[in-house]
């Protein structure tokens, strides 16, 4: 069986201190991941190796192999990672669209990846709308800025913005926990949605959200992966004591 | 059972009241100051200012006459000290807070820019002579000038552009680079147009700055009396605040040229007051561009 990323050995290093220890996961295609576990544990660092982001940070030091469809992306050349990150999208805890139209937004991926057509762009624009459940509710304000709409839509839009460089993963940090129950369920809904086309990988501090949207978890404690199975298998059955005690809510 | 100080409300609620009214009465005299000041200047100076004041050259011996070549002049060394002093300034402070890595070198340069800030300005005078006028053998003119009130008004650019660099959310580029974005697209298309309207801050501040000086540019580019308007960059020009200095300590028909120097005060304000308003314009219409919230 051939894995969509797969980790095996990771070791990271922030200075002297050790965010993730020994990690191994495989993740199968289109498929939803969840990641839990108290803050801190290295879920959310876990996260951003897939797409280079912790090289952004001063002092970090990965260890291990990292693939993603079988090709380990720390290997890769320099000029290859925004290759590589526009082959994983990103959407972050807080909503955070550009200063700019709902359209440009969403456009904004393609022009900085050197595509000009116009017909094309508004193509893709519609599309990426349409895929992130919002295009009936903004088509008529493509104008606008996008901080005239709500925070739920413009979460949407930042899913949307990814969505439009056609990634094949879509990394999600936390992409509800600023957002009130009615646009919770719509981005859920969403995932529910994507996964069809998506490989997705999600970090949540909610246990029900985790248990709702994801067919696979994975339970982090002080950087290591404590226990990763099946969604259904971790809620009902988990093997590791540390994982009845978070899922049960004893900590975190 | 506890048995709290009798009054302990009423003495609580006292000494809030004296401290707001401390603080309401400073924050109040500020104010009045300024008021004061505009006050006596416009007072003593508004008796000189009509049209003629203006738009004509001083006259016999400067006791008559309009202040033309002053205003000009003033106009000149701000614009062209600005357009000097603003995009490297920009750079500069775009290389320190986005390139730079944290470490000496960074702690170094920001040093050295508020060391820059806290030099005298007759040391810029003394220095923009030395350099620009003698080395560089551009003589006093425009060119030195503005060049020796661009170095004025540089860390003021810096500090200030550093400072809305610092404020914008890392989130906003790291959205950028998630999408494939370069450093330099990043910066380009989505950093400074949410900064930019605090980066026009240090512009006004630098304008604020620059038109008043008096010390940099007297040796620089400062003419004493210059019946005519400047011809290019290589030209001396008068200025206001030198204009102002000179009619009030030369001359010896104080009775006439007393006024004078108030008019010419008056004008200095005005223009700094235009020039602040409409860099406030462009900084509002910079925000409602980039539509922040």
């Amino acid at each position: 069986m051939s894995y969509k990323i797969e980790t095996r050995n990771v070791d990271l290093y922030y200075g002297d201190f050790h965010a993730l220890k020994n990690v191994s996961m495989q993740i199968t295609p289109k498929t939803v991941t969840a990641l839990i576990g108290p803050s801190g544990c290295g879920k959310s660092t876990f996260l951003r190796l897939f797409n280079r982001m912790n090289d952004l940070i001063e002092g970090v030091k990965i260890k291990g192999d990292i693939l993603i469809d079988n090709k380990d992306i720390y290997k890769i050349k320099t000029t290859e990672v925004d290759q590589l990150r526009r082959n994983t999208g990103m959407v972050f805890q807080k909503p955070n669209p550009f200063p700019k139209s709902i359209f440009e937004n969403v456009a904004y991926g393609l022009r900085v990846n050197g595509i000009h057509d116009r017909k094309k762009i508004e193509e893709q624009v519609e599309k990426s709308l349409k895929q992130a459940a919002l295009w009936e509710e903004v088509k008529d304000k493509l104008k606008k800025s996008a901080f005239e709409i709500s925070g739920g839509q413009q979460q949407r839009l930042c899913i949307a913005r990814a969505l439009a460089v056609e990634p094949e993963v879509l990394l999600m940090d936390e992409p509800a926990s600023a957002l009130d129950p009615i646009s919770t369920s719509k981005i859920e809904e969403l995932i529910y949605e994507l996964k069809n086309n998506f490989t997705i990988l999600i970090v949540t501090h909610n246990m029900q959200q985790a248990s709702r949207v994801s067919d696979f978890t994975g339970f982090f404690l002080l950087g290591d992966l404590v226990e990763f199975d099946k969604t259904k298998k971790i809620f009902t059955n988990p093997v590791k004591q540390q994982t009845e005690n978070y899922i049960t809510g004893r900590f975190g | 059972m506890l048995a709290f100080p009798k009054n302990i409300d009423q003495i609580k609620m006292r000494n809030q009241r004296i401290m707001f009214w401390i603080a309401r009465g400073i924050s109040y005299s500020i104010i009045a100051i300024l008021i004061l000041i505009l006050f006596f200047i416009l007072k003593r100076g508004i008796g000189v200012i009509n049209w003629e004041f203006f738009s004509t050259m001083p006259k016999e011996g400067m006791t008559k006459g309009g202040i033309l070549p002053a205003i000009i002049g003033t106009l000149y060394l701000v614009a062209g000290s600005m357009i000097i002093a603003f995009p490297i300034g920009m750079l500069s402070g775009i290389y320190v807070n986005e390139y730079a890595r944290e470490g000496q070198v960074k702690r170094f340069i920001k040093l050295m820019t508020n060391n820059l800030a806290g030099v005298p300005s007759i040391v810029f005078g003394l220095f923009g002579m030395a350099l620009f006028v003698n080395q560089l053998n551009f003589g006093a003119s425009i060119l030195a000038g503005s060049l020796t009130l661009a170095l004025l008004a540089l860390p003021l650019i810096i500090r200030t552009t550093e400072e809305s660099l610092k404020a914008v959310d890392n989130t906003f580029r790291h959205a950028s680079y998630a999408l494939g974005a370069s450093k330099l697209y990043t910066i380009r298309k989505v950093v400074v147009p949410i900064a930019f309207p605090n980066i026009i801050t240090g512009l006004i501040l630098g304008i604020g700055r620059v038109s008043g000086e008096t010390a940099p540019i007297l040796f620089t580019v400062a003419a004493y009396f210059l019946p005519r308007l400047p011809n290019s960059v290589f030209d001396q020009c008068m200025a206001l605040p030198y204009h102002l200095y000179v009619i009030s300590t030369s001359g010896t028909d104080i009775e006439t040229s007393r006024p004078i120097a108030y008019g010419t005060a008056v004008v200095l304000i005005a223009i700094v007051l235009f020039v602040n308003l409409l860099a406030n314009f462009l900084r509002n219409y910079f925000s409602r561009k980039v539509k922040m919230k």
